[in-house]
């Protein structure tokens, strides 16, 4: 027995030395950054200062700014993400010979480094002479370029759009997996009940897909949260239509202020976790009750 | 016996005097090589990365390697902050952009160069790079800002060689009028860096003083300058979508045909005559920028440099390839195979002379006018100033913000910055 343990808790050491170096380790020395005054353009100021940063990160303007456009993105995300995902789980869920290509067809936007993904949208974007400027004009239907960036709201719009374009597979590979896990039995009663497809849909489908729901949401939440290089291929550094991430980067790297960017950092850590605790645990009784 | 004897000793002697001087001749090459075996690292981007057979060269020179890391422009900085935050350097030479110098300086991550007095007054750019009278790094390829009119255009519309800002607001409205171009005016208004420098050196060119002596604003000009753009973007002689373009493909509407006057990089003037850079060959003509009453007097740089690291385990090795690399011989040889503009005058001048330098128009004249507008240096926090200028401007062109409105933006955060 205790041989078993020896050897299971030596095939673990590895894990847990990569963990303790690359995990552990930088969320500590992050916390304790983010209790100094630590800007590298001042290093003869570093030193500790509590609670001062987290402060001053709660209390600036900009960082509810910065909240409140990852809230809309967010919540563009989730809608368009969630209902978008379900609808691509049963176009692939309908039997076809297409269905293993479509499979692969959709996974594609999951596939793409979100850099990549920034730049082609950047292209189809771009002022003047992007894609759908091109289209458009073609098309007839401008006479002169939209230019879609240019305001807080339509920016985080397609931000949105883009964010959830990429997540839409995964959570899409997640309903699938569901409804094929759904016994044949229940729809052939169903069937047999006399019920329609679009109550199939809402008292079969649905409270089945539920413990799936949370993992799309969560998943969805956290694209939401982490967006990135989508934002910094369209717009750039921009203040306008800018989250979190954005202001936290601009703040630790462009500005050089590793402790007030650490706090932002934690503060940002925290607000995904509780995110994910309140899906975790709604996975958790969902799925109970399913 | 006397005579064979005699030859002996002369042959003893010559072979005496040989040996010596060939160890003599030993001993100087190694006090010429005093840093032999010594091994740098450059980190540059792509375009400031010199070829093999010039690092050979040098090598041979002085007996020192260079590794060269070629990284992107935009990485670099960044690469500096992380490895200075843990006390290291990235590289024992390091690129230095204009506008780091105050924020790099203030970290001390630069070592202090000397150079001669010759070498000061050859490179006007290197006020840039002087902080409490420091060299902290050196200019290696040049950009300033030059003016360019579209001689075509001009000429349709009946106009001449603007000397103010006056004129050109003037001449691009006549043009607009006459449907000789759209948008005839070009800037960037984008929310970056380039909208930065554009708002500081249209306010320096115009009326000479961006910041006051305590680094605040100078709001009497700035507030001219805002005036000006929006005037510009209103009447519709700039193309809305500046707004959100890069600022190269700004400029680029210049070569493209689709503006007839911008003040902009000196880059251009080699671009502007390039079959596939531009699709106006030979009809862009390179002037002293305009002025506010007159031709301007002074102009901004916007100069590539490169440093030594505090770090560095090599600093008089880096020193050395740092005053090799920015020396006369080496940026005549990298204006051939890099088409960098030379930051020396006397190197600019004789590609001009030569020939090599073709319709440079008033380049070399405006290279004189070179002078910083920062009064006490480019300031540490030169990156939060630059976000809170080009985000005000951005939110101006787009409607968002009036002159007024976007000066009040700006100024409170560069204020406050000042103030700390």
């Amino acid at each position: 027995m205790q041989r078993d343990v020896q050897k299971a808790l030596g095939f673990l050491m590895p894990m847990a030395i990569i963990m303790l170096g690359l995990v552990f380790y930088p969320i500590i020395r992050t916390f304790i950054f983010s209790l100094q005054r630590y800007k590298l353009t001042e290093p003869d100021k570093v030193g500790f200062i509590g609670f001062e940063n987290y402060a001053a990160v709660l209390r600036s303007p900009a960082f509810h700014y910065a909240i409140v456009n990852t809230l809309l993105i967010m919540g563009i995300v989730l809608i368009v993400g969630l209902f978008s995902s379900i609808v691509v789980a049963l176009i692939l869920y309908g039997k076809t010979r297409l269905s293993g290509l479509l499979t692969a067809v959709a996974v594609i936007p999951w596939a793409l480094p979100p850099v990549v993904n920034g730049v082609v949208w950047k292209f189809i974007f771009y002022p003047g002479q992007g894609f759908l400027n091109k289209l458009l004009y073609n098309l007839d239907l401008i006479d002169e370029p939209v230019r879609w960036l240019n305001t807080r709201f339509g920016t985080l719009l397609i931000v949105g759009l883009i964010v959830a374009w990429r997540t839409i597979p995964f959570c899409a590979i997640v309903f699938l997996a569901n409804m094929q896990s759904i016994p044949q039995e229940v729809y052939d009663a169903a069937k047999v009940d006399g019920a329609n497809s679009r109550k199939t849909f809402l008292y079969i489908t649905m409270p089945h897909l539920m413990p799936s729901v949370a993992i799309a949401l969560t998943n969805l939440t956290m694209s939401s949260i982490n967006v990135f290089d989508e934002i910094a291929a369209l717009v750039g550094f921009r203040n306008m239509g800018q989250p979190l991430l954005i202001y936290n980067y601009t703040e630790t790297f462009s500005f050089m202020n590793f402790g007030y960017g650490s706090a932002i950092t934690y503060i940002i850590m925290i607000a995904s976790g509780v995110f994910g605790y309140f899906y975790i645990r709604s996975l958790h009784f969902g799925g109970g009750k399913s | 016996m006397m005579k064979k004897m005699k030859r002996i000793l002369s042959i003893a002697m010559i072979l005496v005097l040989t040996v010596s001087l060939a160890a003599c001749g030993k001993k100087q090459e190694e006090a010429a090589k005093p840093l032999e075996g010594s091994e740098i690292t450059f980190m540059i981007p792509e375009w400031g990365v010199p070829s093999q057979e010039m690092l050979d060269e040098f090598t041979a020179e002085t007996g020192i390697t260079v590794n060269v890391e070629t990284v992107a422009w935009d990485d670099i900085r960044d690469k500096i902050a992380v490895a200075a935050a843990g006390k290291k350097a990235p590289a024992d030479v390091i690129e230095v952009d204009w506008s780091w110098v105050g924020e790099f300086s203030s970290a001390g991550w630069l070592e202090p160069i000397t150079l001669t007095q010759e070498d000061i007054d050859d490179i006007p750019s290197l006020s840039s790079f002087t902080v409490d009278g420091k060299i902290l790094g050196i200019p290696y390829a040049n950009d300033f800002r030059i003016g360019y009119y579209n001689t075509e255009i001009y000429e349709k519309a009946g106009l001449t060689e603007p000397k103010t800002w006056d004129d050109v607001a003037a001449q691009m409205k006549a043009i607009k009028d006459q449907n000789l171009l759209a948008n005839p005016y070009t800037l960037p208004l984008t929310a970056g860096e380039g909208t930065t420098t554009s708002m500081i050196w249209l306010t320096y060119l115009r009326d000479g003083k961006v910041f006051n002596d305590d680094n605040t604003l100078n709001k009497e000009n700035v507030m001219k300058t805002l005036e000006f753009v929006d005037s510009m973007i209103k009447q519709g002689l700039i193309n809305p979508v500046n707004t959100t373009t890069k600022d190269i493909d700004t400029y680029r509407q210049l070569t493209n045909g689709e503006a007839a006057f911008m003040v902009g990089p000196t880059s251009f003037v080699g671009r502007a005559n390039d079959e596939k850079e531009s699709k106006v060959v030979g009809k862009i003509m390179p002037i002293v920028p305009p002025g506010g009453t007159e031709k301007a007097t002074q102009t901004m740089a916007l100069v590539e440099g490169i440093g030594v690291t505090k770090y560095s385990e090599n600093k008089e090795a880096a020193e050395v390839f740092v005053k090799w690399y920015t020396s006369k011989q080496m940026q005549a040889k990298m204006y051939d195979e890099q088409s960098a503009i030379p930051t020396r005058t006397t190197v600019l001048k004789e590609l001009i002379d030569t020939g090599k330098m073709k319709n440079t128009g008033a380049m070399l004249e405006t290279s004189k006018l070179i002078q910083s507008p920062f009064p006490t240096g480019v300031p540490k926090y030169y990156a939060e100033m630059s976000s809170a200028i080009y985000n005000a401007v951005n939110k101006m062109a787009l409607g968002q913000l009036t002159p007024e409105q976007a000066f009040e933006e700006m100024n409170a955060k560069v204020t406050s910055l000042a103030k700390q």
